[in-house]
């Protein structure tokens, strides 16, 4: 008997698929496995995880590496996906112009006009002006609503700032109602003296008048100058439910470009474009600059020190001469990430531009020869390396019941998205294009302001429900799930993940809508443009109604709502798409795997 | 320096002495309570279920301000119960506040203040400051949250915890409540706490179990 292993090294997994090759030329597959990848793909490191995977497949059956004929190595597409992400602009607050933020609960409702007076200034209160107090967080609440209540026996006070966590406390304790905004961390930098305007919204809206530019006009009596100047002050207080604005004569608000940089494209039609473009206009370079050999920015700015820092870390990672390293596809994504105003009184945060990007590098044939004949000594079985990864994948993809030639593969992974097309004649056209689940990560993470990577690539990958009860949850589709045993109270009121083991609990205090509304958006940015834009590429006379078939392999395939995704956009052009079934058993993974053990036919024909 | 027979009857005498004074004062030696007489709350009104959604009850011990008026780390139970209040006060719910004479187990008694409550959350809190937020449905000792560490907690902590207690009833995120640790407290403090929890559990009076608690 002759034994196969067919063994497929990716970005994050290691996949084995051990065949037996009969003598009348037939091929049974007996068993397969998979195990992540040890150390970067396509170094020495590799050979570990190799062996790992090989000892899970073969105890299956019973076998040990001793009893395999030959194992076929795929070879690694030299190319390593990397991202990197940069914000546009910023928002600068000067002179202390406007506060404006969710505190989780002010009180009382309405907008007021006032003066700023310290609440240990009240003895200064003058009559026939309206007040505003502001309190530092060394009164208590009991005090504060005490000297509010004497004080408007006699004066007209129309709001009140707090810094403490107190709005409902004070609210509940005054004999007049007043709006109240609470937790304004630098309460001490409100001047007094000065004319300022107040807006509480209603429970589950927005404020109305502060995020309106005549709003702000009217409350302030402004000029028609001066209401062009807070027109950014507007823009920035829009969605909050609790904003004060003061009218200080030189305090303003600006939105800042910052100095992005041009990208080039050294390519079949050199270009170059400024990256404050946009993503858009970008993808429209990168499409028409043609054959790119290699892609830099300008030196000394954001986008140049973006590039060189993705050369950099691949060439650590690899050992080869930075002039080695070409970067050779862009996808780039534009994106909102939450930044911390500077200058802005309660630790604001507002929504700017920014652009995510995720380089493909390609270095040079990768050594899988050596990690060949490393593994030949380790394990004293014959080892070759056989065929090209997307020819493997293509083959493997076969295997899935209801395909036939010509067919169209897509292979979504971590770094890159890989196409390719096999025609009747058994000719294989292929591509790489940057971008795939690192980036979708990625985009999560800045977008929903996360501290760490591992939790948005969990959003990534699970789908939410938000519990309601120790009894029951909300999920994302709107239906409510009873469970069997009580929830752990640990989960109580949280936003949680639904995993294969158990649940997680998303700390971070987003509403459920507003992940799912990130997450479908991230991979429908990177995913859909990315596979419309591989697919073109390989399609006869990149016409994408020339495909009939395509099938969806890699690890970004098993994804619960991708496929899915896609199959809509590729109905658009009457295209067959879905999630590859390997060997009719294996889901999408083991493609690569599965078409190594089979091309071994192949090669014995040809002996 | 010479023993004599003197200088050992000086001896005697000056400890014989200390003893006595310290044994009128403050020594438990020959008592079987620290406080002499159980506090009757045999006129005080029996606590009802309570039908307010927005609801939090607070069960407190036997003790709390009457025998005891002060926390482990000497933080005034006045204030504490005020901050308690205060935190659920701010969040929107609304407090009420229940002695508990039948158990001074901290999870028992917060789960005997949640099953009162209108809304299912209740707090349990031990005159000595130990604390436990609960619900109705959950099993005595698995509760929402527990914070054992009475010695390390201040006013701060306790408004926190009422607020928490509130976004529990609303079903909101709660905000985690920052605690310190200190692998010294427990030897630092245990006796203190076991003396304070003996002077609550003798306190306890089943037969009246679980009164209205406004004392103001």
């Amino acid at each position: 008997m002759t034994y196969i292993a067919g063994v497929d090294i990716g970005n994050s997994t290691t996949e084995v698929c051990i065949g037996e090759a009969t003598l009348d030329k037939n091929i049974h597959f007996l068993s397969s496995a998979s195990c992540p990848t040890t150390g970067t793909k396509g170094t020495l490191e590799n050979t570990h995880g190799i062996q790992t995977a090989l000892k899970l497949a073969l105890n299956k059956i019973g076998l040990d590496t001793q009893s395999l004929s030959l194992i076929r190595l795929n070879e690694a597409a030299p190319v390593i996906g990397d991202t990197a992400m940069e914000t546009l602009t910023e928002t600068i607050i000067t002179d202390s112009s406007m506060i404006g933020h969710n505190p989780s609960t002010p009180a009382g409702v309405g907008q007021a006009t006032g003066y700023i007076i310290s609440i240990d200034n009240l003895s200064s209160i003058e009559k026939g002006k309206d007040y505003i107090v502001s309190a530092s967080n060394l009164h208590s609440y009991d005090e504060i609503a005490q000297k509010i209540n004497i004080a408007s026996k006699a004066f007209h006070i129309v709001g009140a700032i707090l810094q403490a966590d107190e709005a409902v406390l004070v609210k509940n304790r005054l004999e007049q109602e007043i709006p109240i905004i609470d937790e304004v961390t630098h309460i001490e930098k409100l001047p007094d003296g000065v004319l300022a305007a107040i807006e509480v919204a209603l429970p589950g809206q927005s404020i109305r008048m502060l995020s309106n530019p005549y709003g702000i006009a009217t409350l302030l009596k402004l000029s028609a100058k001066q209401t062009q100047s807070i027109t950014p002050i507007a823009k920035s207080l829009i969605g909050k439910r609790s904003a004060v604005v003061l009218k200080t004569p030189s305090g303003n608000i600006r939105e800042n470009m910052l100095p992005a940089g041009e990208i080039y494209f050294e390519a079949e039609n050199p270009s170059s474009i400024h990256l404050d473009e946009g993503a858009e206009k970008i993808m429209e370079a990168v499409a028409n600059a043609g054959k790119i050999q290699d892609i830099h920015g300008q030196k000394n700015t954001n986008v140049g020190n973006m590039f060189s820092r993705i050369k950099h870390g691949m060439g650590e990672l690899d050992d080869i001469s930075k002039t080695d390293i070409h970067i050779t596809d862009i996808l780039a994504v534009d994106t909102m990430a939450p930044v911390l105003i500077s200058g802005a009184l309660a630790g604001e945060t507002c929504l700017e531009k920014a652009i995510g990007i995720a380089a493909m590098v390609k270095t040079q044939q990768l050594p899988m020869q050596k990690i060949a004949q490393q593994l030949h000594r380790e394990l004293n079985v014959p080892v070759i390396v056989a065929g090209v990864e997307a020819v493997m994948a293509s083959l493997g993809a076969i295997t899935t019941p209801g395909t036939t030639l010509p067919l169209a593969i897509l292979d979504m992974g971590g770094g890159s998205t890989d196409a390719a097309v096999i025609t009747e004649e058994g000719h294989v056209t292929l591509t790489h294009q940057a971008g795939a689940g690192e980036l979708v990560s990625m985009l999560i993470q800045t977008e929903l302001g996360l501290k760490d990577r591992h939790i948005a690539e969990q959003i990534k990958k699970y789908p939410l429900a938000k519990v309601e009860s120790l009894f029951h949850m909300r999920m994302e589709s709107g239906e409510m799930h009873f469970v069997e045993n009580s929830i752990d109270p640990r989960f109580y009121g949280r936003v949680i993940l639904i995993t294969e083991n158990g649940f997680i609990r998303i700390e971070e205090d987003i509403p459920m809508e507003k992940i799912v509304q990130v997450r479908r958006d991230a991979k429908q940015k990177v995913f859909i443009t990315n596979a419309l834009r591989a697919l073109k590429k390989v399609a006869p006379m990149e016409n994408l109604k020339k495909i009939t078939n395509v099938v969806l392999v890699g690890g970004s395939a098993e994804d619960f709502e991708i496929p899915e995704m896609l199959m809509q956009e590729l109905a658009q052009y009457r295209i067959v798409c879905g999630r590859g079934n390997i060997r009719g058993t294996q889901g999408p993974r083991n493609a690569v795997a599965t078409g190594l053990v089979l091309s071994y036919l192949g090669g014995q024909h040809d002996s | 320096m010479q023993i004599s027979e003197d200088l050992i009857k000086q001896i005697t005498n000056a400890v014989l002495q200390e003893m006595g004074q310290s044994a009128n004062s403050t020594s438990l030696v020959g008592k079987d309570r620290i406080n002499p007489k159980r506090t009757s709350y045999a006129n005080y009104k029996k606590a009802a279920k309570g039908t307010n959604p927005k609801e939090v009850v607070i069960g407190v011990g036997a003790a709390f301000q009457r025998e005891i008026k002060r926390t482990i780390c000497n933080i005034p139970l006045d204030e504490v119960l005020e901050n308690l209040k205060a935190g659920i006060e701010e969040e929107g719910m609304v407090p009420r506040v229940v002695k508990i004479l039948d158990t001074s187990d901290v999870c028992f008694m917060a789960l005997e203040a949640a099953k009162l409550s209108g809304s299912g959350i209740g707090i349990g809190i031990q005159s000595k400051g130990t604390t436990v937020i609960h619900q109705k449905d959950l099993y005595p000792l698995s509760n929402l949250e527990l914070f054992p560490q009475a010695p390390l907690m201040t006013l701060d902590t306790y408004r926190k915890i009422g607020q928490n207690a509130a976004k529990y009833v609303k079903g909101e995120q709660v905000i985690p409540i920052p605690c310190t640790n200190d692998p010294m407290s427990r030897p630092k403090y245990q006796v203190k706490a076991a003396l304070m929890h003996i002077a609550e559990t003798e306190q306890l009076d089943p037969e009246i179990g679980i009164i209205e608690w406004e004392e103001k």
